[in-house]
């Protein structure tokens, strides 16, 4: 036993060093802040055209988590964020009002498109009311995936299929064309294009997406499916330890007209992906 | 952590009230893990057995490769797969892509490697005993397999249950290749992940605990299995 001892000693006292050398440390200090947002601004390259150069200019880190729009509210909710940026104003009006944050402001604004299949079987190429487009899919029994996520895109195409007339109900019929996916936007486009299904999607992902896929926009330009970005601020008097004032240099950068024109200069593929909401509104 | 606690309390609401959702996860999971451990264990365990018995030619190199297939990421297992099914790939004319069976084969794989690896351990750690000489002068391969692996029997249960646990909470397939659709191919842990993304962290515990309970069920399976039978 006692010959035993010592490798096993030395073995324990290893692993304990190895385990504390690996010490992270303190999340990175005073100058950073926790953004909250979602996969739309991050994927497409916006956020990190936005903010390295305004960490550069004021020593601020930003730590961006970048999820669907309802876990990016709750974070804020739980005070896990300092700096929310998300897109579903009904949602963002009701985080305000029950005070988990203040001093929200229009940021930008993009568009949503249904994309599907060349082929397209439900004839709904050129259409340009949204609603009457997913009743036409959900007529011809064409397959549709959802987001199914509580994402911002999956509150909006809700709120389109109100639109859809006599299939307003049609996402919660249980019709075994309406696919609910319960995944983030890419994985969706993957699963429409092999499934041949249509899918609504925001601009910026699909442009992201679309070399490796044969999908296509067949719907685009309803005012219904315009999508608009709003910030607001963890409330410090409900999470005290937010740090509110370098969130706020944040929130003030991004809707300065310094910022608004950083925003519209970004490209993808030499489209504009982004527009200011000084710009556009 | 208050939502642990209002987890708990979720999790016992979800199950009495015959939640339609959670209850088809309970179906999918048990369904993609018990039939693809099933299929994995009765190739895997005679081919592990046999490699272990009789060293076969490149008998090193098949270890080596079991081996390292227990390492292999479940998300490449999953990519695997779906490159497998998808329309372009080779098997895209079965046209099985987002469906259990799919998971099912990902699966298959996953329990694969360590069904062989810990059934060779089990049996080459009989080496030299009189059973083992007896085995390989005497007996016929199929009864002497048997034997052994009749012998081994508790280290044999531990590697079924090392290959559920692969197998029962992984994600890496179960997304990609099952596409986590509600109400046909969402698993306990795919549940979890999309309760997570919707902020509903409580609503997430549920699933969680449920997978817990589902795992006491198996352990206590196991302990039936690995009984001495009366003779």
């Amino acid at each position: 036993m006692s010959r035993a001892f010592l490798p096993l000693l030395l073995l324990a006292v290893g692993a304990i060093a190895l385990f504390v050398s690996g010490y992270d440390g303190p999340a990175a200090g005073e100058r950073s802040i926790t953004l909250a947002t979602t996969t739309s601004t991050e994927n497409s390259g916006l956020l990190s055209h936005l903010l390295e150069p305004w960490s550069e200019a004021t020593g601020i880190q930003v730590k961006v988590i970048a999820v669907g729009t309802g876990r990016a509210l709750a974070l804020g909710e739980r005070g896990d964020a300092d700096l929310v940026l998300v897109h579903a104003r009904s949602r963002e009006d009701a985080f305000i009002a029950a005070g988990h944050g203040i001093d929200r402001r229009d940021v930008m604004w993009n568009d949503f498109v249904i994309v599907g299949p060349p082929s397209d079987p439900a004839g709904i190429r050129g259409m340009r009311d949204a609603g009457k487009a997913l009743a036409a899919i959900a007529a011809n029994r064409a397959l549709f995936v959802s987001r199914g996520d509580d994402s911002g895109t999956h509150i909006r195409e809700l709120e389109l299929w109100a639109h859809a007339g006599v299939y307003a109900n049609y996402p919660s019929s249980g019709a075994d064309t309406y696919l609910k996916a319960g995944q983030g936007m890419g994985p969706c486009l993957t699963m429409a294009d092999q499934r041949r299904a249509y899918v609504l999607t925001d601009r910026g992902t699909f442009l992201a997406a679309r070399r490796t896929k044969d999908l296509e926009v067949l719907v685009e330009g309803d005012p219904h499916l315009r999508n608009a970005y709003g910030a607001m601020l963890v409330n410090p008097q409900r999470h005290p330890h937010a740090r509110t004032d370098a969130a706020r240099r944040l929130l003030d950068h991004l809707t300065s007209p310094e910022g608004q024109a950083r925003i519209g200069a970004f490209r993808m593929d030499g489209e504009v992906l982004f527009h200011p909401h000084a710009a556009g509104d | 952590m208050e939502f642990l606690w209002e987890g708990i309390q979720e999790a016992f609401r979800l199950v009495v009230g015959g939640d339609q959702q959670v209850f088809h996860a309970v179906g999918v999971t048990l369904y993609c893990t018990v039939t693809a451990v099933t299929l994995a264990a009765l190739v895997a365990i005679p081919y592990g057995a046999w490699l272990g018995l009789y060293r076969p030619r490149g008998y090193r190199l098949q270890v080596f490769v079991l081996r390292v297939g227990m390492f292999v990421p479940t998300v490449v297992v999953g990519l695997i797969v779906f490159g497998m099914l998808s329309r372009q790939g080779p098997l895209g004319w079965l046209d099985s892509l987002y469906t259990k069976q799919a998971i099912v084969a990902g699966e298959f794989l996953l329990a694969f490697p360590i069904l062989g690896t810990f059934t060779h351990a089990a049996v080459r750690a009989q080496r030299g005993t009189p059973l083992e000489t007896a085995l390989t002068l005497g007996a016929g391969r199929q009864r002497a397999m048997l034997t052994m692996l009749g012998e081994v029997r508790v280290p044999i249960v531990a590697a079924i249950l090392a290959a559920f646990a692969r197998c029962f909470s992984e994600l890496g397939v179960a997304i990609p290749v099952g596409g986590n659709l509600e109400l046909r191919t969402r698993t306990l842990a795919s549940t979890i992940v999309l309760d997570l993304s919707k902020g509903n962290f409580a609503k997430a515990v549920a699933p969680g605990l449920i997978l817990i309970a589902l795992a006491c069920v198996i352990a206590t399976i196991a302990f039936l299995l690995e009984r001495e039978r009366e003779s």
